[in-house]
């Protein structure tokens, strides 16, 4: 018995030794002198992935020293798994990162300042939107990639059918409003103006509505009012200005001129009342034009609506290159080569644009014909909106701060709470967040 | 008679009824594969394709490396299956029947750790991938399975302790030694438990998602879930496409079911010792 339990315990120690020699011997990679390797990482679908690689071996072409890795993941995954990394201290040396993320990794210490790269190699006036990632100290943190930035859509056929004249660059939030109420339907084909209108069974709404970047920011901030003061760590959310935005919103709703997030719900997605004909028009930004295009919609789009001292307001989100602030020396020059192969070739950025999914950064793709032909006819609308347009007010802890107003906010937009009541509570619950990442 | 007759359609009505709450979801699936973006997105919401869109399954394949998601994701469950039966068996089977300190202590602390979220293992067991240069491999996905995870041990014990001790002892009188009880006694008098565990692994890795999103990173490695979700873009969602690939992902999950099912209706051995 003795000798069998033995014989085991030799067994187990020779396997242990085995996969010990087995780990050790993978370890040793061995590195071309001179090449530097590059681990790129970022987001895609099955159709941008392609046109990324295209793009990648076009780089490559140029830069034969640099070996460029790819660690690319479905977008949601994409960033669950980048959190993973950074803790582990393996994150990609360059990345694509959500215009929203930016300041949530620049403000973790995880980003390198490209001020200086930006000021030398990049022609401020050659681009749209690189303030978009300056934060409140003037540091850059990021080079975008393409631009989301909103502007009004609206469905022709229907605005035809209630025989109205299509949105102009002149309308104000009142006017968007006294269209709505001719173009908001119940099933039995009335329209809200008419007193027969059944307000609980709407067949298609006037204005469909969803949470910050097409929905409340570009009202709050049009009327003047917003979220966070300038540094983005306090709350302006109690002012009078917030509260008639949010009144006309809340009137709206109430009045089923607008999808309430509960309504939303019988939709395949929050995005979908636009394309699925059952709304006359939405704030959108860029990429929805694929959703519009692939529906076959009759739509077109125009700037978004004036508030009431006449300000204008466009959201933007500008998806940016960063590098990871590990990436020093060669790695970290090979990374902004790889920024400024993106910003500065007009060859790529006209590649990625075929792709129809974001306004380009290069001010010259952006203008040019193949960019403004196609539909929408108004194209222009979305460059002309750069005049007004700003960030949602982002910071590192941006998406808390959303959940939280959101959470309080809704609740006055389905009518449990007041406009007041919700407001009180979302200064409070916002700034509480604000202070347990900034106080400390 | 006429009361019997009565109480077997009242009961025909109510399994006719329930097994068509369980299909619609399964219907509305397949009907959703089969639809444009626009009938897709319709609003009020439209049942019937029209016209059936059967491309969606071909742009299915043109879209992703869908065989190569399938090869992996095959790899992967099956690896972790014959893991998860010969690991968890034999942790089982000797907290079930071996006499060692600590016994119940330790079985304790292996139910515990079922308590832990997988969000919470999975930094410290991307760390330790990472050091073992096993990142972007398939290797990290299945080997967990081969190292005894505490659902199969709890599931292969409780069937151990089923099995009365008189077999084993009637064995050791013939001069098995534990290995051999195990393999030639408990073994095959636990299959439905097996099949059980077989089909349990094999759907939580064919559809698992957090795992391959955090360790695979090349396109070539993905698994199905992973390859599918990366069909939608940020802002685009290809649902239509989405819905089709998945129900294609599907099948091999039932070929399984169907296959093990015999085991799950085959009674308890018990019948040995009379």
């Amino acid at each position: 018995m003795k000798s069998q339990h033995k014989k085991w315990g030799a067994l187990l120690l020779a396997i242990t030794l085995l996969s010990a020699l087995l780990i050790s011997g993978c370890s040793t990679k061995g590195k071309g002198g001179g090449d530097v390797e590059l681990k790129l990482g970022f987001y895609s679908s099955a159709q941008s992935d392609e046109k990324m690689q295209e793009l990648i071996a076009k780089f490559q072409e140029k830069h034969p020293n640099i070996k460029i890795k790819t660690e690319s993941s479905p977008y949601n995954q994409f960033f669950q798994k980048l959190d993973t990394q950074i803790a582990a201290e393996s994150a990609p040396d360059v990345w694509l990162s959500d215009g929203v993320l930016v300041p949530k990794y620049a403000e973790r210490g995880v980003l390198k300042d490209l001020t200086e790269w930006i000021q030398r190699d990049l022609k401020a006036g050659d681009y749209y939107g690189l303030e978009f990632n300056k934060d409140a100290a003037g540091k850059y943190w990021g080079v975008p990639q393409g631009i989301q930035i909103a502007v009004l859509y609206y469905n022709k056929d229907m605005f035809d059918e209630a025989q109205i004249e299509y949105p102009t660059d002149a309308w104000s939030w009142d006017d968007l409003k006294t269209a709505a109420e001719k173009l908001t339907k119940d099933t039995n084909g009335k329209y809200a103006v008419d007193p027969a209108f059944d307000k609980n069974k709407i067949s298609q709404y006037g204005l469909t509505f969803f949470s910050i970047t097409e929905g409340w920011m570009t009202v709050l901030k049009s009327y003047g009012g917003g979220v966070l003061n300038e540094t983005l760590e306090q709350s302006i959310i109690d002012s009078p200005e917030n509260k008639a935005a949010l009144d006309w919103i809340v009137d709206g709703m109430q009045r089923e001129l607008l999808p309430t997030p509960s309504d939303l719900k019988s939709f395949q997605s929050n995005m979908a009342p636009f394309p699925s004909k059952a709304a006359a028009m939405r704030i959108g930004i860029y990429a929805r034009t694929i959703d519009a295009n692939a529906a076959g919609l009759n739509y077109d789009v125009t700037l978004l609506p004036k508030g009431p001292e006449g300000k204008r307001f466009s959201p933007v989100i500008a998806n940016s290159w960063v590098i990871n602030k590990k990436a020093e020396g060669a790695v970290g020059e090979a990374a902004w080569e790889w920024v400024k192969f993106w910003a500065t070739e007009d060859e790529v950025q006209k590649e990625w644009a075929s792709l129809g999914e974001a306004v380009p950064v290069k001010k010259s793709v952006a203008n040019s014909e193949q960019f403004l032909s196609g539909s929408p006819a108004n194209k222009q609308a979305f460059l002309d909106s750069f005049e007004f347009a700003g960030t949602l007010d982002v910071n590192a802890v941006w998406s808390e701060w959303v959940g939280k107003f959101n959470d309080s906010i809704n609740r006055a937009f389905e009518g449990e709470i007041s406009v007041e009541q919700a407001m009180k509570q979302a200064d409070q619950e916002v700034q509480k967040v604000l202070d347990e990442f900034y106080k400390k | 008679m006429k009361l019997n007759r009565f109480r077997k359609s009242v009961g025909y009505a109510v399994i006719i009824f329930s097994s068509l709450i369980m299909i619609l979801p399964f219907l509305t699936t397949l009907f959703n594969s089969l639809k444009t973006y626009a009938q897709y997105t319709a609003f009020p919401p439209k049942w019937i394709p029209r016209p059936i869109q059967w491309s969606n399954y071909l742009e299915v394949w043109k879209l992703g490396a869908f065989e190569q998601y399938t090869i992996n994701s095959v790899i992967v469950t099956v690896l972790s299956v014959c893991g998860a039966l010969i690991s968890c068996s034999m942790v089982a089977f000797a907290f079930a029947r071996l006499r060692f300190p600590f016994k119940n202590t330790l079985f304790m602390i292996v139910l515990g750790t079922m308590m832990i979220p997988p969000v919470v293992l999975i930094i410290p067991q991307f760390v330790i991938f990472k050091s073992l240069y096993m990142l972007d491999t398939l290797t990290p996905l299945w080997i967990i399975e081969w190292l005894a995870q505490p659902f199969g041990i709890f599931l292969m014990r409780q069937a151990f302790l089923m099995i009365p001790k008189d077999y084993e002892e009637s064995a050791k009188l013939d001069g098995c030694n534990p290995f051999q009880i195990y393999w030639k006694i408990f073994l095959p008098m636990c299959k439905p438990t097996f099949a059980t565990l077989a089909v349990f692994t094999f759907m939580t890795k064919w559809n698992e998602i957090l795992s391959p999103a955090i360790f695979l990173t090349s396109k070539e490695n993905f698994t199905l879930p992973i390859g599918i979700l990366s069909m939608a873009g940020q802002w685009s969602g290809n649902e239509q496409y989405m819905v089709a690939a998945a129900l294609m992902s599907l099948i091999p999950i039932l070929l399984v079911f169907l296959f093990a099912e015999k085991y799950f209706v085959q009674g308890t051995n018990s019948s040995g010792i009379k």
